[in-house]
């Protein structure tokens, strides 16, 4: 049981993060006047109704981005714990293998540089 | 080359009315009569011979409409106006808009103002009006608009495609060029199509102008371009003095160059703070308004008013300098050039602005005579044409100064050809106010009811924007019978779509912040 | 344009009471959120009033928002053409509320110095589509009288005035 005692620390972060979001919700869902006009829960473009839908086929350059995105965001998950214990014990050990992780994704970035991932040129017709 | 070209169209052409006018009254050198048959032999002609069209509009006198084309060229002086009457029960006449492509949109205007219908052109839909005008405006009695003109006016709708989408760039965003709306088809980033919608300000100063006296009409002009309000005051002023021949003292000349330089630096210094805005760095549109509210402080002791100027009176001036607006003005002269060296530090040797606007908007040789943009925009391309050394008004003409010009004629080009016109102006200033003679702020005898003689003048000013020009014609009366405005936004705005064509969204906003538009002006 | 102009059906918030009111007044009053609705010749003069000099940001109104979504205060600084009336009835119905209107330069007022007879283009005054809380008149208004307009519309929103009004000395 003395091990859970270090979770009520992460219950209460947990608690205080959910009222964050919700209690300024509840407070202006309370507190507000409403006005509802025959335009107010169209789509706003400027003034303008909008042209066709929303749904459209998009260009394959935005599903690379997406890919690069969750690569990363994947690693993330492995610095927490490093991060956490990069004091405890003898810091060579955590900083070396730190250090050949962030390099094997900065090559990932830097192979994709190469390929041209990231400069978008002028397409003349 | 007056003489020149005079010979050229007469042999070239068989049959053709050509006249040689008097350029001190009538702005324009020669006069050609066309007819629906030779009208585009006449256009191909000049295109070959690489002239521009200044301005396209159209007359209504009662028996007949007139349309009228004013040429120029850029490299010398020398303005042809060809007119082609057309029969008022159903005007049509040839489109020319395969010839030089800005008169596309001219034909537009007309075709909705008008009436007068262009065979072979191929998008005759609005471009000011809205779809509730059941009347030609511009003609002088109440002609319905007939049931095919009506769709053929409406019959604006975009097309859906499957990769691609629309996106409005619509009249309320937060960049501050006023309303102009431009629906742009998208493909994913990559603009496709720019397609700009006007006329979301109209407020029918062409009109205004046949109903009001020459005098009544004075604040209009200031409303039409206000930060370069005084420019455009000039252009009118000026055009009226030309057709009455009214004679302007030097003081007055020599003022009104100094008040018109000033106002072109305040204009300037608001198209770097609202350029730099579009791309997103907020900072030096504090440092540029705070400049300009110098300016403006100087011109509202002479004038009046911190906007909208009405400071020139046909013959002269409203109110005479003093003392302390000399000094004030030396004294900005001296703070605006140290200024100069922090804009330098705080903006060109930006590496983030270098990026965003170096080699993009680039206008290609062949577009020039093509298009009839002016003013910075075609400085830029390497062309050193500017009205006030190309046909000198006011103090001009008097004073060196020299013009700067780019290279390749992209967005950083723009922006360096205006700010070396700052420094220029300053010295304009400097040398005019060094130059300031004494005496009569005002010609004398000039006659409270103003009644030009019979007959039409185009006078052009170099504005902010480029090439401003009043076409005036005149019936004696008190009231013009029809006042055009070419204004430089509206040719400018037409490079636009061909320059957005393919490149990311936010290079075209850039692009479009460059040409330095004011929409009251595109949209009279 | 159509008949008329904005369609709008307000109701009361759920809790409202005379404190709560006056605090939330007083917290709406000093922190108005403008949208940028410049249209003409009052737009320069609006950007000069949120710019350093006459620095509109020490009132609370400093931050211009491009969306309707997130402003409470719209300045109609400029002329209303009939084209454009459609656009500026759906802006004001996307804004939510509380919502207030500032009428700038004569054109929204009465349409200003466009109002000819024969005239084919015009709204004459804004106050024809959305209401309007206070008028500015000026061809344009200095900034000072953009700044005196959103004193009014604060007395207008809390009941006081934030500085004395100026002594009138004619």
């Amino acid at each position: 049981m003395d091990t859970l005692n270090e979770f009520y620390h992460v219950l209460i972060f947990l608690i205080v993060a959910v009222l964050f979001t919700i209690v300024p919700i509840v407070v202006a869902y309370l507190l507000s006047p409403r006005s509802l006009g025959d335009k107010t829960n169209t789509t706003y473009e400027c003034g303008i109704e909008p042209f066709g839908g929303a749904w459209i086929r998009y260009s394959v350059a935005y599903y690379i981005y997406a890919l690069i995105f969750i690569a990363f965001d994947v690693d993330v998950l492995y610095l927490f714990p490093i991060a956490l214990s990069y004091t405890k014990g003898s810091r060579m050990f955590e900083f070396y293998s730190l250090l050949i992780f962030v390099s094997l994704l900065v090559l990932a970035i830097i192979y994709a540089w190469g390929k041209g991932v990231f400069t978008w040129k002028r397409r003349i017709p | 080359m007056v003489k020149t070209i005079f010979e050229d169209i007469k042999n070239s052409i068989k049959g053709i009315e050509i006249n040689e006018v008097s350029y001190a009254e009538r702005g324009y050198h020669l006069a050609v009569e066309a007819t629906k048959g030779n009208l585009l032999n006449i256009i191909g002609l000049l295109d070959k011979k690489r002239f521009y069209i200044a301005d396209m509009c159209c007359v209504d006198y009662v028996e007949y409409l007139e349309i009228v084309y004013l040429f120029n060229n850029h490299s010398s002086l020398c303005r042809i106006k060809v007119s082609l009457k057309v029969d008022p029960e159903r005007p049509v006449a040839p489109t020319i808009s395969h010839i030089y492509t800005m008169a596309h949109w001219y034909e537009r205007e007309i075709y909705e103002f008008f009436g007068v219908y262009f065979e072979g052109h191929d998008k005759l839909i609005y471009l000011f009006l809205h779809d509730g005008i059941d009347f030609y405006p511009l003609r002088k009695q109440r002609v319905p608009v007939s049931a095919e003109d009506m769709k053929l006016l409406n019959s604006f709708k975009p097309r859906e495609e499957e990769d691609t989408f629309f996106v409005n760039l619509g009249p309320q965003h937060p960049s501050t060029h006023g309303v102009l709306r431009v629906v742009i088809k998208m493909d994913g980033e990559y603009v496709v199509s720019a397609e700009p919608v006007l006329g979301y300000l109209h407020r029918m100063h062409e009109k205004m102008a046949e109903n009001r006296t020459y005098q009544q009409f004075l604040p209009n002009p200031a409303r039409m371009d206000y930060p370069g309000a005084l420019l455009f005051n000039l252009a009118h002023v000026a055009a009226v003095e030309k057709l009455c021949g009214i004679e302007v003292p030097e003081r007055a000349q020599y003022i009104r160059t100094i008040t018109c330089e000033l106002n072109r630096v305040a204009s300037h210094l608001l198209w770097i703070g609202a350029f730099l805005a579009d791309l997103g760095g907020l900072t030096p549109f504090l440092y540029a308004f705070d400049d300009r509210e110098n300016i403006l402080d100087i011109l509202e002791a002479v004038t009046g008013s911190r906007l909208t100027y009405c400071y020139f009176r046909f013959g002269g001036l409203y109110n005479d300098v003093d003392d302390n607006f000399v000094s004030e003005t030396k004294k900005f002269v001296k703070r605006m050039r140290e200024r100069f060296i922090m804009y330098e530090k705080l903006i060109t040797k930006n590496v983030i602005f270098i990026n965003r606007v170096k080699g993009i908007g680039t206008i290609k040789q062949d577009m020039v005579p093509k298009y009839g943009f002016s003013g910075p925009t075609i400085r830029s391309t390497g062309i050193p044409f500017d009205m006030r050394t190309h046909e000198p008004y006011a103090a001009y003409d008097k004073i060196d100064f020299e013009i700067p010009t780019g290279t390749v004629g992209d967005n950083m080009d723009r922006y360096t050809v205006r700010l070396s016109e700052m420094a220029i102006c300053l010295d304009i200033i400097e040398k005019a106010i060094a130059k300031l003679p004494s005496g009569p702020i005002n010609a004398d005898k000039v006659p409270k009811k103003l009644k030009p003689p019979k007959g039409d003048i185009y006078h052009a000013v170099e504005s902010t924007r480029g090439e401003t020009g009043v076409y005036i014609v005149s019936d004696e009366s008190d009231k013009p019978y029809r006042m055009r405005w070419r204004v430089p936004s509206f040719s400018n705005l037409m490079t636009f779509p061909a320059l957005a064509k393919g490149s990311l969204l936010a290079d075209a906003i850039a692009t479009m912040g460059s040409f330095d538009l004011v929409i009251p002006e595109i949209d009279r | 344009m159509g008949k008329g102009g904005f369609h709008l059906e307000t109701k009361d918030p759920i809790i409202k009471f005379a404190v709560l009111d006056k605090i939330l007044n007083l917290a709406k009053a000093n922190s108005l959120w403008p949208m940028t609705f410049g249209l003409a010749c009052c737009a320069i003069e609006m950007m000069s009033t949120a710019m350093a000099r006459f620095d509109i940001d020490r009132f609370g109104a400093g931050i211009f928002r491009a969306t309707p979504r997130q402003s409470d205060l719209m300045i109609v600084s400029g002329t209303v053409t009939k084209k454009m009336a459609p656009i500026l009835v759906t802006l004001y119905e996307q804004m939510p509320g509380p919502k207030w209107v500032i009428a700038m330069g004569n054109c929204a007022i009465s349409g200003g110095p466009f109002a000819f007879e024969g005239q084919y283009n015009l709204v004459e005054g804004v106050d024809l589509l959305v209401p309007v809380d206070v008028y500015v008149p000026g061809c344009p208004p200095r900034p000072e009288g953009l700044l005196e307009g959103l004193m009014k519309l604060e007395e207008k929103i809390t009941g006081s005035r934030r500085f004395p009004t100026p002594e009138q000395k004619w």
